[in-house]
């Protein structure tokens, strides 16, 4: 017993003496391609999709190998990782030394702390020696800079790529367009007008919903309010709020502790006190009972990402609707909420950082090989391909050269939409306007252009400040999450005298929990490096 | 989300205590030696079983269960034992990519994470949530098993009876997932069937209070039938001959239980009692996580939740093996605490 206890002792010794990186430069790399064949493993979510084909080994990855061998003699192999348990997967991968070689995910605070751990090789030598082989990643990118995007700016370290996200829009608001027919009201383009129309969707619930009048949900929300009411919320914000504000409030993309964002949620709070809201929408965690709600037809209006109702192909909301309610049932986008400054400010995402990660584990022997792989799924051959697939299958040329996607079925099936999980450095259509407008089956383009459009409209950047990693991010992010939901459902869901007694409790518990400690880093930091002395 | 809460056995460990039982069951129990001692007659102290008995012919009669129990042992000392050398961690700074034996200490002298737990108000509410929920389910989920396997005990047709306890064990093979799910159809304010029916809008889970209720009931309704199931083995344990004796002396039935039933099934009661009692700090991860809803997340965030979104999500490992090895400690304290409190009760304890 002691034998073999003290042998496994000493091959765990020996495995995690093993993970130690040094730069080199890789004597077998000879005009862009290896002498000989290399193997890397490559991090792939497993969606589980209904009808969806093996991650790891389907037409799509045989494609990328092909292509991967010929182009640079490396050998991938895909190591599938749950969609939905990545955070957790991937620790334990890390820890038992088999993270794939290339891995991806949304956190960047994971990603610090794994490299806090030397968990993560720092690829900024590899950046400089060989960035003239990673043309198509710098292009996709928007440039050689945000390949160090993330770069610390004490030690000069880069632990991960950023990913791109080419469509920005992030969230719309849409109404039922067939209910503003029936009661005769004007597609709302104010904040009144839209509480107008969800006062008339409940005053009229008999008149759209017959029998099931008492169904009616003239606006719907999750608990997630801070997405789903961030039109709203944020057009409390002043016009004229300044970028270092935005930066040293702007840990939570849900922009919670923007100043001003509270009057939003007190609006919420007055609608859900005239019964205008869902009124259990608190309990429900998972969104299956609200798209029910939605594809049965007793949604009025809401807010969410901005494809929503047109996500899915068959099993959209607006496919489900003209099933269940009939032909002209159907949402549209519309754009109402104006600051102080009258015009419907949106605050985005930049194209590149505020997506995927790209990171090698310190366990990688093949980093050159890895970047490669990076630079060659980000070629334009590549995206194409998985974004597009086979003609006639996947999609049809239309007369004007774009690309109309079909639902496929079989083995040229998409594990993820557009197959944004192997077109790693990319999340979303580029293939042009024209092709993602029509990557809706069965929706028309405009309606789909409309929405996109004011998922844009007005919208504002955060500027990036290279302060390199904020501790005090690192590990508090989920309970931070939690204690936001539960500040902002109750604030919503309190009586209005009550609503500033809630939102200040919570608010102050936010604060005190890791909020206060983050907004002070953010100053520290920002003096540190800008020398802008930030006043609360 | 795969979270082992600290105190549940899995069927292979149960598998491997009761297999040598049912294979030998001429297992030399305690019972039954004293049963030998007694027919024999008063023995010499010294000459003990075993003494009695060459080494060589002892080991050839039961060296068999011996061999047996290799199995639970080396399952033991590989996944209960062996991963205990990762306590280390809780002292040790935050790093899972080295053996922890190589990673430098903590701050404070190692305490860092324990100081650091204590001085988070998040872990303070969850240990406050963990303590009052899990005090809940002792006093008013505890006594139930008991009172219904007394209910099932006294009924007259043995066929009635086998269907019900086979009802009854049911729900314990549904996963929380499931009656949560089940719970929100049944229990919400305006849309849950129960608040229709009643044409009311009665906050069951929406409010941190009424959360707590529903949650204790939930627990009594999933596992309630099932733990009758050790009363229910006890009860068959008690001598016929004092139900007869009482029922000449003219008992009623409620005497019969008060002064028969209960007391045959009091060391059951008092054992189960303290191994409750071990779990005071103990905390399950899906009951709370899957019945929570943002509304009374201040009543249900319990220790293993915090664990979770720190320890997993937050990927701070050292902090929550810190807050584990503190539960762990806690709940031996309490277990060797009522054990002794027990024996001192003149009750013969866990051992």
């Amino acid at each position: 017993m002691k034998r073999i206890l003290s042998l496994v002792l000493v091959l765990a010794l020996i495995a995690t003496l093993g993970i130690t990186s040094a730069f080199a430069a890789d004597d077998g790399f000879v005009d862009g391609k290896f002498t000989e064949t290399r193997h890397i493993t490559v991090e792939i979510f497993n969606r589980n999709n209904d009808g969806g084909t093996d991650p790891t080994d389907n037409v799509w990855t045989t494609w990328i190998k092909e292509k991967m061998l010929e182009k640079y003699n490396v050998e991938v192999e895909f190591v599938s990782v749950g969609r939905w348990s990545e955070a957790d997967d991937i620790p334990n991968l890390l820890a038992t030394g088999e993270a794939p070689d290339v891995s991806y995910t949304y956190n960047i605070g994971a990603i610090n702390t794994y490299a806090a751990m030397d968990g993560v090789i720092d690829l900024k030598d590899l950046l400089d020696e060989y960035k003239d082989y990673l043309g198509d990643l710098i292009a996709l990118v928007l440039g050689e800079e945000n390949l160090y995007y993330d770069q610390d700016p004490t030690t000069g370290a880069v632990y991960c790529i950023e990913g791109s996200k080419p469509n920005v829009a992030r969230i719309t608001t849409f109404i039922r367009a067939d209910w503003l027919t029936k009661l005769n009201l004007a597609v709302p383009t104010t904040e009144e007008e839209f509480y107008n129309c969800l006062v008339a969707f409940r005053d009229n619930a008999e008149t759209l919903l017959g029998a099931d009048a008492d169904k009616m949900i003239p606006y719907t929300t999750s608990t997630d309010i801070g997405w789903r009411n961030d039109l709203l919320s944020i057009s409390y914000v002043a016009d004229d709020i300044s970028d270092e504000t935005l930066f040293v409030y702007g840990y939570d993309d849900r922009h919670t502790t923007y100043p001003g964002y509270k009057e939003g949620i007190r609006v919420l709070n007055k609608w859900y006190n005239e019964g205008l809201v869902w009124k259990d929408f608190a309990l429900y965690t998972d969104s299956t009972v609200e798209d029910d709600n939605m594809k049965a037809g007793y949604v009025g209006a809401f807010q969410h990402n901005w494809d929503y109702p047109y996500r899915n192909g068959d099993d959209c909301i607006n496919a489900n609707l003209a099933r269940n309610v009939g032909p002209d049932a159907k949402f549209i986008a519309v754009d109402c909420f104006q600051n102080d400054a009258g015009i419907t400010r949106k605050f985005l995402g930049s194209p590149v950082g505020s997506d995927r990660k790209i990171f090698l584990p310190a366990t990688n022997d093949e980093p050159l090989a890895s970047l490669l792989y990076v630079n060659f799924i980000s070629s334009e051959e590549a995206y194409t391909f998985l974004q597009t697939g086979l003609e006639g299958v996947n999609y049809t040329m239309t007369d004007d050269g774009a690309y109309e996607l079909l639902a496929a079925t079989g083995e040229w099936v998409k594990n993820s939409g557009n197959n944004i999980d192997y077109t790693m450095t990319l999340n979303g259509i580029l293939l042009g306007d024209a092709t993602e407008m029509l990557s809706y089956p069965g929706i028309p383009a405009d309606e789909v252009a409309l929405a996109k459009e004011y998922g844009m409209n007005n919208g504002r950047f955060a500027k990036h400040y290279s302060v390199g990693t904020i501790e005090a991010e690192n590990e508090v992010g989920s309970s931070l999450t939690t204690k936001r939901d539960e500040l902002l459902t109750k604030a919503v869901t309190a009586s209005v005298e009550d609503f500033d007694a809630v939102w200040d409790e919570h608010y102050a518990d936010y604060m005190a929990i890791g909020g206060e400690a983050i907004v002070d880093e953010r100053i520290e930091k920002l003096e540190a490096f800008y020398g802008i002395k930030y006043e609360k | 989300m795969h979270i082992k809460c600290n105190y549940h056995y899995e069927p292979f460990d149960i598998l491997c205590f009761i297999a040598p039982i049912t294979v030998f069951p001429e297992y030399p129990t305690e019972r039954k030696m004293n049963l030998e001692r007694a027919e024999k007659g008063p023995v010499n102290k010294a000459l003990s079983a075993k003494s009695r008995m060459p080494w060589g012919i002892y080991m050839k009669r039961y060296g068999t269960l011996y061999l047996l129990l290799i199995l639970p042992i080396v399952f033991f000392v590989l996944f209960r034992y062996t991963p205990m050398a990762y306590i280390l961690l809780a002292f040790k700074k935050n790093n899972i990519l080295k053996a922890p034996w190589l990673v430098d200490w903590a701050k404070n002298s190692g305490f860092e994470w324990f100081l650091k737990a204590f001085k988070d108000k998040t872990f303070i509410a969850a240990l406050k949530n963990t303590i009052f929920l899990n005090l809940l389910d002792l006093v008013i989920g505890m006594p139930m098993p008991i009172i219904m396997a007394l209910f099932l005990n006294e009924l007259a047709y043995p066929k009635f009876k086998r269907v019900a306890q086979t009802i009854l064990y049911l729900p314990h093979f549904l996963s929380w997932v499931i009656i949560s799910s089940i719970t929100l159809r049944l229990f919400a304010t305006n849309d849950g069937l129960i608040n229709k029916l009643l044409g009311t809008s009665i906050p069951f889970v929406g409010t941190e209070g009424n959360w707590r209720a529903t949650y204790i009931f939930l627990g009594i309704w999933k596992e309630c039938g099932w733990n009758t199931i050790i009363y229910l083995a006890a009860l068959t344990g008690i001598n016929p001959e004092l139900y007869e004796a009482a029922e000449v002396d003219g008992a009623t039935r409620l005497q019969k239980i008060w002064h028969v039933t209960l007391p045959g099934i009091r060391s059951t009661i008092i054992i189960l009692l303290i191994m409750n009692l071990g779990h005071i700090l103990g905390s399950e991860f899906d009951r709370p996580f899957t019945l929570s809803n943002p509304l009374v997340v201040g009543a249900s965030k319990t220790i293993s939740i915090f664990v979770y979104e720190r320890g997993i999500k937050g990927t701070q490992f050292s902090l929550s093996t810190a807050v584990g090895l503190f539960q762990s400690v806690v709940c031996v304290i309490f277990l060797l605490a009522s054990n002794a409190l027990a024996k001192r009760f003149g009750e013969r304890g866990v051992w």
